[in-house]
């Protein structure tokens, strides 16, 4: 049963309960038990079946009222079809061998020819919503922490570095900087202490992949940060978690428990001299604070502000020693890169974008959920294959990718390939990969507008540009929404916006007036309505 | 020693200092609001801005957090750090309407109005002249060892005051906050007995009478905390100077213990 927040949230927990109650009341060989999310955020709850021998079965839009129904499937051998989204015949958790679960229920759809489905390309997401998340052992049967074996016992600290490198695989939260080579800054620093840090901060609106990474499958992140502890020389990490994420904290909280019981986490780690501990720290609920300088701060319990780099955290970080931070995701890539090789992993995505990214997509789109696709896969196949277009048929106008400072990118511009430097183009980002979907009723401006209010709610207030700046753009794009605004106002808006970006001290300023730039580039039609009074 | 080159002319420097200090050591003034050489650069104020033309990472960054490298070259008044400085001093005059330093520093670049709705709040502790950029919190906290204000909420609701707004116990009256904030926007007055710190929730801070004429010359913690830290001769040169110096010599010297680099002089 697919019990991750969104699929609690759907109603989840009911049914397990029925399920749970069903099968109390007859003497059935089964086992009932959690697993984390697929992805299909839309069409939760979602419960799996697998009968020995036979397809994995994923059932959709479960009710309460259902579990009878299922329970006496089951006790026949077989599976409610009117249920039924679609049955896996087998399945790649790419680090371990494949799973096979078998034939049968021919007439239901398999996964891959779900539209859904179909263009995703799952590697963060090998395991979610087809293991337990809290059982360290289901884990294992998937391959997991055969990489951290192989890493700490065929391979150098070097040749680690060297296959992260191979990979290309860039930062996922945000920058897209090259792992490999960051993980190399911290490595050569000379330092008795050195930290790895996860950051699991994810504060951008509508964006949960490194949630449902972490309520799905949170021993591979460990695994992540125990092959980067390994190559980079550090014996301490912390993950940083936003306190609004308590399951993600429970299930990491296990997840670190169960890995010290195996021996995977405290000392001589497979009997090697590699020895490491691992910490999580709840944040404090502020956006900025996922910002590194400010993370870091928080965790060293001070007011998350950011502070200049540099010197970069590779330099002076965690209590003042060389650290290395990286992104819930970017951690999931790295067990996949140590047993598949970074050659192959290259080959995955666009040029200069190797991988896959997991993109949260929501708003104004028939199926919203949680989808990896390789990068470089255009807007249009996010949008239209996998999102099926406009609610009620109606077109869509626009996307936003990146978090409240990304940019809005208008239907006419869907064969941009999501990556970072096309993104980046056409004056949005990849952010930590939230798109939001906007159709031909959402006003431009006052999206605008509302991705403003959010930067300046969240603006630590430390540099004037984003402090003051943002303020005054509020302002302005208030007067324009009440009509009372000139051509003039607008050249102070435009102004302004490049001002902030070209002189705030962090990434939120320099990000923050995006969604602004591109309305106004994109949409300026919609500002010059207002111009005329209220439209 | 290296060489680097700021405006064009070639400066002598130490790897790893602070170009903004190169700079003006050579006669290049860079405006700034929040860097003090006694502190840990802050970034903050945004004023100092640079252009980076070569040997370095190129593009617009703040000099009080650049450390100069042998054959860095950069610009201080190119056109494009004119045009945001400029800007950024709109902003300013938005947010301190009252201050004179900031009008003449906007002056200089020929801002003499604001396109931007001023802030102007009423009985403001800091005379809407505060603009937040920290050197009070960081030399009270940093330098004196107090900590005795700090910022108070985030973003543009930020302030800096006492904790709770209430008069504050820890503080010694040293003025050490006035003394650096570049606006002018704190208020200390002193009513014998008693110093009081107008900007900072009303704190009073016990003044100490002078043993041989009887006045009241500077507060009581402040004045015990230092000449417990000064040796005689200095003991000695204070005793010189009328309360007003002496208050500000104190504070210099109070810095200078605790860092080993003065204030510059006022
Ligand atoms: C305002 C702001 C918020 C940020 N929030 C996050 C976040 O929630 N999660 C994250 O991983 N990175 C966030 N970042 C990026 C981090 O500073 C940092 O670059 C990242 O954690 C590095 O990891 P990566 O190299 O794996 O991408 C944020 C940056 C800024 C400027
Ligand atoms: S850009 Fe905004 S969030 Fe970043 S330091 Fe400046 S005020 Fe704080
Ligand atoms: S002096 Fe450099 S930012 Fe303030």
């Amino acid at each position: 049963m697919g019990l991750a927040t969104c699929g609690i949230a759907a109603g989840g927990d009911k049914v397990f309960a029925a399920l749970k109650n069903a099968l109390s009341q007859r003497n059935l060989q089964v086992l009932l038990t959690r697993t984390g999310c697929i992805g299909y955020c839309r069409e939760e709850p979602l419960v799996s079946i697998h009968l020995p021998g036979k397809s994995l079965i994923i059932l959709h839009r479960v009710a309460e009222t259902d579990a009878e129904k299922i329970v006496e499937a089951v006790a026949a051998e077989t599976v409610p079809q009117d249920l039924a989204l679609c049955r896996v015949e087998e399945w790649d958790p790419i680090v371990g061998e494949k799973l096979v679960f078998g034939t049968g229920f021919e007439d239901i759809p398999v996964y891959d020819e779900i539209p859904y489905f179909a263009p995703q390309r799952k590697i963060v997401l090998r395991d979610a919503g087809l293991i337990n998340p809290e059982e360290i052992e289901e884990y294992i049967a998937v391959g997991g922490y055969s990489a951290l074996h192989k890493a700490l016992t065929a391979m150098t600290p070097e040749e680690v570095i060297e296959e992260v490198i191979a990979s290309g695989l860039r930062g996922r939260g945000g920058g897209g900087f090259p792992t490999g080579m960051k993980w190399n800054f911290t490595k050569q620093e000379k330092s008795l202490q050195k930290y790895i840090i996860c950051n699991a901060d994810e504060g951008d609106p509508g964006a949960y992949m490194n949630r449902n990474e972490m309520e799905s499958d949170p021993h591979m992140i460990l695994e992540g940060m125990l092959i980067g502890a390994y190559a980079i020389g550090a014996r301490e990490g912390v993950i940083y978690v936003r306190a609004e994420y308590p399951l993600a904290i429970q299930r990491l909280t296990r997840a670190i428990a169960q890995a010290r019981d195996y021996g995977l986490i405290g000392k001589n780690i497979f009997g090697t001299d590699f020895s490491f501990e691992l910490t999580i720290a709840e944040g404090a609920g502020a956006f900025v604070c996922g910002e590194e300088t400010a993370l870091i701060a928080s965790i060293e319990g001070k007011t998350g502000r950011p502070r200049p780099r540099p010197p970069f955290p590779a330099q002076k970080g965690l209590w003042g020693m060389p650290t290395n931070i990286n992104n819930v995701e970017t951690w999931t890539n790295i067990p996949v890169i140590i047993q598949k090789g970074g050659a192959w992993f290259s080959r995955i995505g666009g040029e200069k974008n190797s991988g896959t990214k997991v993109f949260s997509l929501v708003g104004e789109v028939q199926r919203v959920g949680l989808v990896e696709v390789p990068l470089g896969t255009p807007i249009q196949t996010l949008v239209y294959d996998v999102g099926n277009g406009g609610i009620e048929g109606r077109k869509i106008k626009a996307v936003q990718t990146g978090g409240p400072s990304g940019g809005c990118i208008p239907a006419s511009l869907f064969d941009t390939p999501m990556d970072y430097e096309h993104l980046t183009a056409v004056g949005s980002i990849m952010g930590s990969g939230g798109v939001v979907v906007m159709d031909e009723l959402t006003s431009m401006v006052d999206t605008a507008r509302f991705f403003i209010g959010f930067t300046n709610e969240e603006s630590c207030g430390k540099c004037v540009p984003c402090r003051e700046g943002l303020k005054h753009m509020l302002m302005l794009l208030d007067k324009i929404l009440v009509g009372k605004a000139t051509e003039s106002d607008m050249a102070t808006l435009e102004e302004l916006s490049g001002v902030i970006k070209k002189t705030s001290l962090c990434g939120l300023g320099q990000t923050a007036p995006n969604p602004v730039l591109t309305t106004l580039k994109y949409f300026r039609n919609e500002y010059d309505a207002y111009l005329k009074g209220v439209p | 020693m290296i060489q680097v080159i700021i405006d064009g002319k070639t400066c002598a420097a130490e790897e790893g200092e602070i170009l903004l200090a190169v700079a003006r050591r050579n006669g290049i003034d860079i405006p700034s609001f929040c860097y003090e050489e006694a502190l840990a650069p802050y970034g903050a104020c945004r004023m100092c801005l640079v252009e980076v033309v070569k040997g370095g990472r190129e593009g617009i960054t703040t000099s009080c957090t650049l450390q100069v490298t042998e054959g860095l070259d950069v610009l201080t008044e190119s056109p494009e750090i004119i045009r945001l400085r400029k800007a950024l001093l709109e902003l300013y005059l938005a947010q301190a309407p009252r201050s004179e330093s900031i009008r003449a520093l906007a002056a200089r670049y020929g801002v003499t109005r604001t396109r931007f709705t001023k802030k102007t709040v009423r009985d403001d502790p800091l005379q809407n002249r505060c603009i937040l950029c920290g050197l009070c919190v960081r030399v009270c906290r940093d330098v004196m060892g107090v900590g005795a204000i700090n910022y108070i909420g985030r973003g543009q609701f930020t302030e800096i005051n006492t904790p709770f707004f209430e008069e504050n116990e820890t503080c010694q009256g040293c003025g050490a906050c006035a003394e650096v904030c570049p606006t002018g926007a704190i208020a200390i007055e002193d009513i014998a007995p008693n110093r009081i710190m107008k900007s900072w929730s009303g704190t009073k801070v016990p003044l100490k009478t002078c043993q041989s004429c009887g006045r009241y010359f500077a507060p009581s913690p402040f004045v015990d905390n230092t000449l417990e830290k000064l040796d005689t001769a200095l003991k000695a040169a204070l005793q010189d100077l009328c309360p007003d110096c002496k208050r500000k010599e104190m504070t210099r010297q109070a810095i200078l213990l605790s860092t080993g680099t003065p204030l510059p002089m006022k």
